[in-house]
């Protein structure tokens, strides 16, 4: 499953490119995130919660830097995860870009997600929505983090 | 599934203290049909399970104001089989008759379905068309609210922690009124719905207007809801294939539909107007009956 987002930043194109790049920094803003630790210069394992109704997921793994390239404002991020009780996991690609916006910076994600096993079952559907309701919350804890 | 400790509580108070003292990790149980799948696919593991099959009370169906209230515990079954709920509520039992197959209907219950908040579960369709209003008991009390304010979002009630179901109040419909619950559901009989719509129309004296509609649709986004522009647009209207095809239109923006294997949201989007005009057709042919039978 494809799908595109996007939300603006209220800060200048540079100031967000250089938090982005900074995982831990950037780490503090993911909703859910529980643990990030640093593997190599570009690839990171950490845990996540979701919670999608009744059900709580605890996502353990990595997640590589596959592409920076501040000339084109683009980074390309891979990242795979799972959680060992429930049964199953996600696999995602996303390529962010940065474009000049009314007030701010607009952060363009584009994602390539599988999503395995039980969890692909019961949240499938939803999975969408589910990750619009993430970006929204991680935009307004990066404008926070950002603006402060 | 995981191991966990059972209770299997003699009153509902003892049931809500023994639900607070565990929290999170506790679960109610009554049916089973959709937890005890859960936990066998390990999505949810709780560590403690309280049973409400030993409280009395629970599982009744008494007539209330007029209307009926439906314990918690009653399984669908009996409601599709009541013949308290076929005389006065037909489209109740109807309704429930439509749900799974009947090893299923045989299990599961009222309450269960509703905390449950599946939002491609038949009953709390017809029910928010009815106005009916959900019970709940926890530890500070009992409140109720109509059942359209239930659902939150996916799978996701309005129950706080330490919150059960107890009943389900189901007004009888006013004079000069029918109803009807239209189940589109093109693979097999014992399927969630592809769209489902409930629809209660009640006639001016003229027997041809309109005089209010409610109008509730499921399997159309990831809760239950009430389509109240498309009730707007017919209020006081006489009834024409004009009417139907713009209140149809009007559904068009209010569902929200998840594509799945049971088709694309763009699908059951056309769905959702194609089958709100044919329960509006028929819940108006059976208020038009009811209308004649009591001139």
């Amino acid at each position: 499953m494809t799908f595109t987002q996007e939300c603006l930043i209220p800060v200048e194109r540079e100031r967000l490119w250089d938090f982005l790049m900074e995982v831990p920094k950037v780490a503090s803003c993911v909703p859910g995130l529980e643990t990030v630790e640093a593997v190599n210069a570009s690839a990171y394992k950490g845990s996540l919660r979701l919670q999608v109704g009744p059900i709580r997921l605890s996502l353990q793994g990595t997640m590589t830097i596959e592409e920076q390239d501040r000339s084109s404002w683009r980074a390309r991020i891979r990242a795979e995860a799972n959680d060992r009780r429930v049964g199953g996991g996600i696999r995602a690609r996303m390529s962010l870009t940065l474009v000049p916006g009314e007030g701010g910076t607009r952060l363009q994600i584009v994602t390539d997600l599988a999503i395995l096993g039980r969890i692909g079952e019961f949240g499938q559907p939803v999975i969408k929505k589910k990750a619009d309701a993430l970006l929204e919350e991680f935009a307004r804890n990066l404008g926070a983090a950002l603006v402060a | 599934m995981n191991a966990f400790e059972y209770a299997a509580p003699r009153t509902l108070d003892e049931a809500l203290t023994v639900l607070r003292e565990h929290g999170e990790e506790a679960r109610v149980i009554a049916g089973g049909t959709a937890l005890v799948t859960m936990m066998r696919q390990r999505l949810v593991s709780p560590g403690y399970l309280i049973s409400l099959h030993d409280i009395p009370g629970l599982n009744r169906i008494e007539v209330a104001n007029s209307g009926l209230r439906i314990g918690a515990l009653v399984t669908h079954r009996e409601v599709e089989t009541s013949p308290i709920v076929r005389e006065r509520i037909p489209v109740l039992a109807e309704t429930f008759r439509r749900v799974a197959s009947v090893r299923i209907r045989n299990m599961a219950t009222v309450g269960g379905a509703l905390a449950h908040a599946d939002p491609n579960q038949d009953p709390p369709v017809t029910l928010i068309a009815l106005g009916a209003r959900v019970e709940i008991r926890g530890a500070v009390g009992r409140r109720e609210l109509p059942v359209e304010e239930f659902f939150r979002d996916y799978y996701e009630s309005s129950l706080a922690p330490g919150e059960v179901v107890t009943a389900v109040v189901a007004p009888q419909l006013p004079p000069a009124s029918g109803a009807a619950y239209v189940k589109f559901l093109p693979r097999t009989a014992d399927d969630y719905a592809t769209v489902a719509v409930a629809a209660v129309v009640s006639l001016e004296p003229d027997g041809e207007r309109c005089r209010q509609a409610r109008i509730a649709l499921g399997s159309v986004g990831v809760t239950p809801i009430r389509a109240r522009a498309a009730e707007a647009l017919l209020a006081g209207q006489r009834f024409s294939a004009e009417l139907l095809q713009a209140a149809g239109e009007s559904i068009k923006g209010a569902v929200d539909p998840l594509s799945d294997h049971r088709g694309s949201a763009a699908y059951k989007r056309e769905m959702a107007a194609v089958i709100v005009a044919r329960a509006l057709t028929q819940a108006r042919d059976a208020a038009r009956a009811t209308a004649r039978g009591t001139r």
